[in-house]
């Protein structure tokens, strides 16, 4: 368990001393005290984007903030490329909403069916990448978006387009996974054992 | 009560954004005077910030600024002189611009580098855009994305990249007066500019004492992209918390708005843009004049309802 008393400082100090902390020691447990609401909701809105689970107490003037992370892994920034398993590394890229071409309907249905039937590919399943129509998939009013979410809570890594996201201008209704840009799906691409694309 | 006289058009009592004094029946003052800390590390810049957001009042009222004067703090004991003549620079390009002439100003010693400016602008008396006149029917306009709080707040905890620092800066640098020049063409009946109470806590003000309310919709509100990673990391300004606890019984936010997004739509801003309420029928090509005239992010963003609640619907 780690503490940090961060009374007395204003925002974006005691979210900085927590940063801090969980970089250096890389702890499974914190315990962070702050004196005002704004800090106590920045810096468990902080813990929760780092993967812990929050508490909150109050003593007094105090806000004391309880984060548990499950797994000391999640709070790694690259838990799965730096895992080391037998297992095959699958990177799935999906540059359209729909599969393949004639009926758009029947397309939707497909990809939706598509992205469900997905995790039948286990632990393999290492990468899933949106790009161009495919970034339509990861936002509000998506019909997997739940899928998504969930693949996203069971560890996959889930990339979608930045450039693409910006073009449609759909930036600010992204719902599921990390906004990335064509280096980083490049480096992916390399890193993978297999490449599926849609 | 504070005293006023008859010549007084906007006083203390509505609380807009700038003061109003009527001195024949076609000509008007408009005063208004604002004056902060460094937001920005580059002093030049902070200048020139300080001098968009002194100016933006005189705008948001459909006033022409004519004069300033500096405000300034200064530690001249501690802190090398040639940054406080970096300051005034930014100021006074920025004012040039504008064609704004300074023509005096005052300084005093502090340990605390502070700098603003009071300006002048003339208006007609009949043309004065308040905040308090929102027309039921009429399209909500705004003429920046939002997000200016929380990318300063990453600024001073070193989280925010050298682009994204340097795209802010020009925001809150940029002058709202050609948004206000297009304004003026189209038949706009309230407008205010959003700063620091944030968008829903300047619309709040709008409505108050309105006999309207307004349903924006949170999807068409412009947003500097990085903004919202940020806040879901707890990079939020206090101030947005405070906007948002003061302002709450008024506003009903849907449970889809995520919750970035809300922490958005109460972050503080820096020479926000101005918020506009114009007739339904002329808001998509004020839209488009806007966008043709530099103000890229301008949006619809909701509408004014012809009900008395006096309440503010974010869907």
């Amino acid at each position: 368990m780690k503490e940090i008393d961060a009374r007395g400082l204003a925002c974006p100090a005691p979210v900085l001393q927590t940063k801090a902390t969980l970089q250096e020691d890389n702890p499974n447990r914190v315990r962070v005290v702050v004196d005002n609401a704004a800090s106590q909701q920045n810096v468990q809105r902080f813990l929760e984007s780092q993967g812990f689970q929050t508490q909150l107490e109050q003593h007094g003037a105090d806000y004391v903030i309880m984060g548990t992370c499950e797994a000391a892994s999640v709070a790694q920034p690259e838990p799965y490329a730096e895992r080391q398993t037998a297992a095959k590394k699958i990177m799935v890229l999906c540059a359209t909403d729909r599969i393949g071409f004639g009926d758009d309907e029947l397309g939707l249905k497909l990809m939706v069916n598509f992205l469900r039937t997905l995790k039948e590919m286990g632990d393999e399943l290492w990468r899933l990448v949106f790009v161009n129509n495919g970034v339509k998939l990861t936002i509000d009013g998506s019909e997997v978006i739940a899928d998504l979410q969930n693949y996203e809570k069971a560890g996959l890594k889930i990339l979608v387009c930045g450039t693409c996201l910006d073009h449609f201008r759909l930036l600010e209704r992204k719902q599921v996974g990390e906004t990335t840009n064509m280096l980083d799906i490049v480096t992916a691409m390399q890193l993978a054992d297999k490449v599926v694309s849609i | 009560m504070f005293p006023t006289d008859a010549n007084v058009i906007v006083g203390l009592d509505r609380a807009d954004d700038a003061g109003v004094y009527k001195i024949s029946d076609d000509l008007a003052l408009i005063q208004t005077v604002d004056f902060f800390t460094p937001i920005v590390d580059d002093p030049y810049w902070f200048g020139q910030i300080a001098a968009a957001n002194a100016l933006s009042d005189v705008y948001a009222m459909g006033g022409t600024p004519k004069t300033a004067m500096n405000l300034v703090a200064f530690p001249a004991k501690e802190m090398d002189l040639t940054i406080l003549r970096q300051i005034i620079q930014g100021g006074i390009d920025k004012l040039t611009e504008a064609e704004v002439v300074l023509i005096g100003g005052h300084s005093v010693e502090d340990k605390e580098i502070k700098y603003g400016l009071s300006v002048t602008g003339v208006i007609h008396p009949a043309r004065v855009l308040a905040k308090q006149n929102l027309r039921p029917g009429d399209g909500l306009v705004i003429t920046k994305p939002l997000g200016t709080g929380i990318v300063n707040t990453a600024i001073k905890a070193a989280m925010a990249s050298v682009d994204l620092t340097d795209r802010v800066t020009r925001l809150m640098a940029a002058l709202n007066r050609d948004a206000a020049r297009i304004m003026l063409n189209f038949d706009v009946s309230a407008c205010t500019d959003v700063t620091g109470f944030g968008l829903l806590g300047h619309l709040s003000e709008m409505v108050c004492g309105s006999g309207t309310s307004v349903q924006v919709d949170s999807r068409q509100v412009p947003v500097i992209a990085e903004a919202l990673e940020l806040a879901s990391m707890g990079l939020i300004p206090a101030g947005a918390y405070k906007n948002k606890e003061f302002r709450e019984p008024m506003i009903a936010l849907a449970e889809t708005v995520p919750r970035a997004l809300q922490d958005v739509l109460f972050d503080p801003q820096t020479t926000g843009g101005l918020l506009i309420s114009v007739r339904e029928e002329q808001a998509d090509a004020l839209v488009a004049a806007l966008k043709a005239a530099g103000s890229g992010d301008a949006a619809r963003i909701g509408e004014i309802m012809d009900r008395p609640e006096e309440k503010i619907w974010v869907v």
